[in-house]
């Protein structure tokens, strides 16, 4: 290609051949020199990017390893036949079992009424005590004095005590916490994420397959968790969304509850669960201090009594509510009024028992004698006689255990055993499933209480004495067993977020600094910033290991390591960076559009702590984006040239426009109701697109090509490959998309005469061919076609009216050729954004009809972007706006294509387009392509903030100061898109730290796992995958485009 | 090694984005001198933010009834805050040196042709300039008419526009959103109409928001400013009834408003022109609505 590049320079002077010879050889080399430097910096810079993106990895680790708690879901189950004793069950001395007597331990009960009504705190149900500060007594005192009565009454009969729930009080992480008696946690590694049904072992799988006849009434929260464990006829589950209603859920579980009750029914069922809502219905919608709250309560008093007038003897009647509710009357958090809820349990047949007197009434407060939630699982199974669930951490509540007089201590002893044995396989099975050991002091404790056991036993002495103290023994097991796993699973590890925050943070300081406070070339500053960081990173490592050597430090050897070379290479990092003075400038905005771009960024960031800001995030991004277009309009109307004010408005108004047309796709998440209407799908309750949705992939097809080619043309360079791949391929892959769409519309909608295979394999083939057009054929055309280009040699004419593109060459007096290029004026960028159009391809494929709609909109708006940024003069200041817009457009739709910062808002189904099943790594990619379109094909434009309309520059064009060495005018171009590159890290590296701070500080906020915690995780995932992108092939692309026009125009 | 870039880029690429200051622009406008013109001037930003204060309950319970109901008071309050304190269009320029009270005024700017293009008011004037009080309620009366009429049939359509392109809904609360516009129009345009006339030169100034402080453009760029802020309430979950959708905005461009046609008066501000690009700009002043 050199003989084309010396054009340029060659007839510049009659020189004779061999001179002429040795000069294009020089020239030559001289190119070759310059495109191999390029290439050597290129690299350098991505290493630099690399750096970066290990820093934002390092960061979130240490923040998620200390905030999302996780546990292993095991899949074993408990068994009637096998006792959870090491020996073999003959030599237990165990009570008898057979499905007659009970599994484990012999029943008390045949049948059991389980009531939950939702919200019942404990201050409701017992008479006023006047707490210190508490002065008066509220409404929602004394109005449900049944449970008290009874207890207070008929100890043998009944007991109350405070039932404290694990947060989060959510009625569902209730319901699992109280069914399979583990402790809640973020993520419960196993289960299925789609899915809400229980795979662990729980109290209803148990009676399930027992044989018992189940009935569920009231919450249908019930149904998503136990799907198919009900009997069918009798169950009646009411929708729980509706919290404005008081009564429907109420009145319906009274309607079925009662009839059942009758003598002539009793046969047909085992266990009944009912669950009322009126309660927690009334505290959403009043708050607890209210008469709803009173009557509700009265209510809920005079139907206990009716039930318990109606039960017989070998009923066991369990009221209980699954949280509290705070002082407005919500719940979800963890402060003591949610978490505290009653428990009473109720028998005709007077089983129950008080050890001490101490303990005969109920408690006066919450916070006294107190009992986890999760021991109503081992109580429970043990008095029907069931198996304990294998998962449970619970153990058997004294009172019901403890016989009329109080003083069994052999049942106690026996069930508490049985439960411990429980929880130490469990323990063991879990230790082993992690590949850890078991904890040495809960075997201490044990083992102890094995020990006592044995003697009680064996000896004839003191017998009850020594029962009792195993008794207790295996109660400190249990309880401790308990404290390690709430350690586990429950507690924040807040030194490891801490260290996380402050990582994310100095990387941030670090890329400030790298992004906007660097007067030079940034290629320069690669092989000193480079060798310092892996300095550091080496020194931190090994400093990190030796310091779990010798014992300073409590952290893994790899965390250790991995914390210190962090450190250590940010240290290099800011010392390679500082080190010349000189070349740094403050890194503060200059112009209305540094500070408008400081702006976004730091106000978006501030919104994250609140949950408002973050629910209405999509709201927020369309009025972020409207303000920069008018702000451009108004930048624009201050051009001096009037084509620049022309263009620059009118790309304005069309960027505001179409920002306001595509904020028409919405799907919105649950806490936008009713303020919002979802038209993503057909209708807010599917998940399939309304047939006239099934047009838009068309008119993509049919416009978007085009929209491209306008802004191709305006600068003449739609030209070269650019009529092949844009006008054809492009449009082809659309086409073809937009076939598939309908070929999926004709599926769910059964219009097409078709077999549902013949169908899937279709459109399968058909994705599998847009997917090959976009990134193999995509690929190829992006790495070696030549820039968007015509040249045209004219021959010496009397062309009155030169040619509006620039002369290369061509000497005054000689009749002189001249060369007309097509597209010069915008070289780099049309190269460039073949890469957008292949992403593009892949990205509408992978999106619903809706989504396409919206993508389209996107490309368009990042063309007007560009063209604002010149028409303003933008892009060759290295303003930091542009790649802080396109950071916003990313975000924007992002909301634009179904999703929201909720994990259920993931489009799983979009990994089986182009494939029939899970394929690794395959799936989760075409799942990140769905999810994060948006924001990779923002990131891939953002190169072109510095590419569009950039003028070309070879080292001969640039008119050289004599003294200085030659620069290579493409190191300047490269450092231009590493600067926007890094900028737009900034961008989604800010908006990272805020939600992951906002998530720590509020880590006890109630809204946490709904809001917080799903953005903050949002966030991350989305900081990752566009590092990535901008490393592999937003600056990875710009060596290939910049190759193909240095191959033409010389370097 | 530092290589300076290399000055071919900057000069390709061309205009930097400082248009302003190329030409001598309409000057800022003064209240009129008179004693009246004086005080009032000063009582109709607090005039105004008291009614608005005043019929704040009204309109958090029925917006629509309220803003309209209050529609023609406002229009007929800044009718005449215009009329007393301002001077109308074309007077700068055309009546000079006839008008008594207006001459102490600066000399106008020299290139006097364009700001009358449809000045028939201008002309007219003229011609029956013998009759001085009926002359100067006459020279007034058009300009008021036509910042009225023009308030009503460009200003607020278009703001109505900006409104939805802002995220105000499409589909529902039409009625809402027209009215806040009108308030809005009525607050923003109907000074710079009434001073300004159709002067292109300044409308062009106006959209690039580089017109010179005064207490016209002020109130107008403190509308939108206000209006802008006034959207950052609406997303929160406090369950309060002012939180609906026109009355933040509404608000805080009436608070605006105020603020900007006070400030923009003082000593510190007038005259000065937002500076876009290179030169240092304050945070606050770039966004409009």
């Amino acid at each position: 290609m050199a003989p084309k590049a010396s054009t340029g320079s060659g007839p510049r002077s009659p020189l004779t051949a061999s001179t002429k010879e040795k000069q294009s050889a020089l020239q030559e080399a001289k190119s070759r020199e310059l495109e191999q430097e390029f290439k050597t910096k290129h690299l350098g810079v991505l290493g630099v990017l690399l750096w970066v993106l290990l820093l934002h990895v390092a960061g979130i680790y240490f923040f998620t390893k200390g905030f999302l708690l996780t546990r292993m879901v095991l899949e074993n189950k408990s068994s009637c036949d096998i006792l959870p004793f090491d020996e073999a069950p003959g030599t237990s001395v165990s009570p008898s079992r057979g499905s007659k007597k009970g599994c484990w331990h012999d029943k008390t009960f045949d049948k059991a009424v389980v009531i939950i009504i939702d919200a019942l705190r404990y201050d409701f149900t017992v008479p006023f005590a006047s707490m210190d500060q508490d002065k008066s007594v509220h409404l929602f005192h004394d109005n449900i004095p049944v449970l008290y009565e009874t207890a207070v009454n008929n100890p043998s009969n009944a007991f109350l005590l405070p039932f404290i729930a694990d947060p989060p009080t959510t009625t569902l992480q209730r319901l699992k916490g109280l069914t399979t008696g583990t402790l809640p946690t973020f993520i419960d590694a196993g289960s299925n994420f789609a899915g809400t049904a229980i795979d662990e072992d729980n109290l209803v799988a148990q009676l399930h397959s027992a044989g018992k006849t189940l009935v569920q009434l009231g919450d249908d929260t019930w149904q998503s968790l136990f799907p198919g464990y009900f009997d069918a006829n009798l169950t009646h589950p009411y929708d729980s969304f509706n919290v404005w209603d008081l009564h429907t859920v109420d009145n319906g579980v009274n309607e079925h509850l009662f009839p059942l009750l009758q003598l002539e029914n009793k046969s047909k069922w085992d266990v009944i669960f009912g669950h009322y809502l009126g309660v927690d219905h009334a505290g959403h919608r009043y708050g607890p201090n209210h008469a709803a709250m009173a009557a509700k309560l009265q209510e809920m008093d005079r139907v206990i009594r009716k039930i318990i007038a109606s039960l017989d003897d070998d009923t066991l009647l369990v009221v209980m509510g699954d949280h509290g509710m705070d002082t407005k009357g919500d719940h979800g958090g963890e402060s003591d009024d949610e978490v505290e809820a009653a428990l009473w349990m109720y028998s005709k047949r007077g089983v129950f028992g008080r050890t001490s007197q101490d303990t005969l009434l109920p408690p006066k407060h919450a916070r006294e004698r107190f009992v986890p939630q999760i021991d109503l699982v081992p109580t429970l199974s043990l008095l029907l006689g069931m198996p304990i669930p294998f998962n449970n951490l619970g153990s058997p509540i004294e009172e019901a255990f403890a016989g009329a007089s109080g003083n069994d201590w052999s049942n106690l002893l026996a069930v508490n055993r049985l439960s411990a044995a429980q929880i130490k396989r469990y323990q063991h099975a879990y230790a082993t499933a992690r590949g850890a050991g078991d904890d040495e002091e809960s075997f201490a404790l044990w083992t102890a209480a094995e020990e006592e056991w044995k003697s009680a036993s064996k000896g004839f002495t003191s017998k009850s004495a020594a029962v009792r103290s195993s008794y207790e023994l295996y109660r400190n097991y249990q309880r401790h067993t308990l404290e390690i796993c709430r350690a586990l699973w429950a507690r924040f590890d807040v030194p490891s977020m801490l260290a996380g925050v402050v990582l994310l943070f100095f990387g941030i300081s670090l890329l400030v600094l790298y992004a906007r406070g660097m007067k030079i070339d940034r290629t320069e500053l690669t092989p000193s910033l480079l060798s310092f960081v892996g300095a550091g990173t080496g020194l931190g490592a090994v400093t990190g290991a030796a310091l779990v050597l010798f014992g300073f430090t409590e952290m893994s050897a790899i965390d250790s390591s991995a914390l210190l070379a962090a450190f250590g290479s940010m240290v290099g990092g800011l010392f390679a960076l500082v080190k010349k003075p000189a070349n740094l400038t403050l890194p503060l905005p200059n112009g209305m559009w540094g500070w408008l771009a400081v702006f976004f960024t730091v106000s978006q960031s501030v919104g994250y702590a609140s949950n408002s800001y973050t629910i209405w995030e999509d709201e927020i991004l369309l009025f972020f984006l409207t303000t920069f277009g008018v702000c451009a309009g108004i930048s624009s109307m201050r051009q001096k040239s009037t084509t620049d004010r022309v263009l620059g408005v009118y790309h304005s108004i069309l960027f505001v426009i179409l920002g306001r047309v595509a904020s028409f796709s919405r799907l919105c998440r649950e806490e936008q109701m009713p303020f919002c209407r979802s038209t993503y799908y057909a209708s807010s309750t599917s998940s399939i697109s309304a047939p006239w949705q099934l047009a838009i992939p068309f008119l993509v097809a049919l416009f978007l090509p085009g929209v491209v080619r306008s802004f191709y043309a305006g600068s003449k360079s739609y030209e070269g490959a650019a009529t092949l791949w844009i006008g054809f391929a492009f449009r082809l892959g659309l086409l073809i998309t937009s076939l598939f769409w309908t070929f999926e519309g004709a599926d769910d909608g059964e219009w097409l005469p078709l077999r549902k295979e013949t169908l899937k394999s279709v459109r399968v083939f058909l994705a599998q061919l847009v997917l090959a057009l976009a990134f193999g054929a995509g690929t190829g055309a992006f790495l070696y076609s030549k820039p968007c280009i015509t040249v045209s040699v004219n021959k010496p004419t009397e062309d009155p009216n030169a040619p509006p593109a620039p002369i290369i060459a061509g000497q005054q007096q000689q009749p002189r050729t001249t060369v007309t290029i097509l597209g010069f004026g915008n070289i780099y960028g049309t190269r460039f954004f073949f890469l957008v159009v292949n992403f593009a391809l892949a990205v509408i494929l992978m999106q619903k009809p809706m989504g396409q709609g919206a993508i389209a909109l996107l490309i368009w708006q990042i063309l007007s972007l560009l063209e604002i940024l010149d028409t303003n003069a933008l892009t060759l200041t290295n303003s930091p706006i542009g790649p802080i817009v396109l950071g916003l457009l990313g975000s924007f739709y992002f909301f634009k294509t179904g999703h929201q910062a909720v994990l259920s808002s993931i489009q799983w189904e979009t990994a089986f387009i182009p494939l029939s099943t899970i394929k690794y790594p395959w799936s989760p990619l075409l799942v990140i392509l769905n999810t994060f379109g948006a924001q990779i094909l923002a990131a891939i434009a953002v190169p072109l903030t510095v590419l569009w309309k950039r003028p070309l520059q070879t080292h001969d064009r640039v008119s050289q100061p004599s003294n200085a060495k030659v620069a290579n005018p493409a190191t300047k171009l490269l450092s231009d898109v590493v600067q926007a590159a890094s900028t737009h890290m900034l961008y989604l590296a800010t908006i990272n730290l805020a939600t992951t701070m906002w998530a720590g500080h509020l880590r006890r906020h109630l809204m946490l796992y709904r809001i917080f915690s799903p953005r903050f995780m949002m966030g991350a995932t989305v900081l990752g995958v566009v590092d990535v992108v901008l490393i592999l092939f937003a600056v990875g692309g710009v060596r290939w485009s910049t190759i193909s026009v240095g191959e033409i125009f010389g370097w | 090694m530092a290589s300076p870039t290399p000055p071919s880029t900057l000069t390709t690429s061309g205009s930097p984005s400082q248009a302003p200051a190329e030409k001598p622009s309409s000057p800022p406008v003064n209240i009129l001198p008179s004693p009246l013109a004086q005080v009032y001037s000063y009582a109709h930003p607090p005039v105004l933010l008291g009614l608005c204060a005043w019929r704040f309950e009204g309109l958090v319970a029925d917006p629509v009834r309220e803003l309209l109901a209050d529609l023609p008071w406002l229009a007929a309050l800044q009718i005449a805050y215009v009329m007393l304190c301002l001077p109308p269009a074309g007077t700068v320029s055309a009546e000079a040196g006839s008008a008594t009270d207006e001459e102490k005024k600066k000399t106008p700017r020299s290139p006097a042709g364009p700001s009358l293009r449809p000045g028939k008011p201008g002309y007219r004037r003229k011609h029956s300039s013998g009759k001085s009080s009926w002359a100067s309620a006459w020279a007034k009366l058009m300009p008021a008419f036509l910042s009225l009429s023009l308030t009503s049939l460009l200003a607020t359509p278009f703001i109505a526009v900006l409104l939805v392109l802002f995220g105000a809904p499409l589909t529902t609360h039409n009625a809402e959103t027209l009215l806040c516009a009108a308030h809005m129009a009525l607050l923003s345009a109907t000074g710079l109409v009434y001073v300004h006339g159709v002067d292109a030169s300044v409308w062009k100034e106006v959209w690039g928001i580089s017109r010179p402080a005064d207490a016209v453009w002020g109130s107008a760029l403190g509308t939108g400013l206000g209006a802008w802020f006034g959207a950052i309430p609406i997303p929160l979950d406090w369950d309060r009834p002012w939180q609906a959708f026109p009355i933040t905005i509404l608000t805080g461009a009436y608070i605006g408003y105020a603020v900007g046609s006070l400030i923009s008066r003082t000593p510190l501000l007038y005259g000065k022109r937002i500076q876009f690009a290179p030169e240092p700009a304050e945070e606050g002043e770039k966004k409009t609505n």
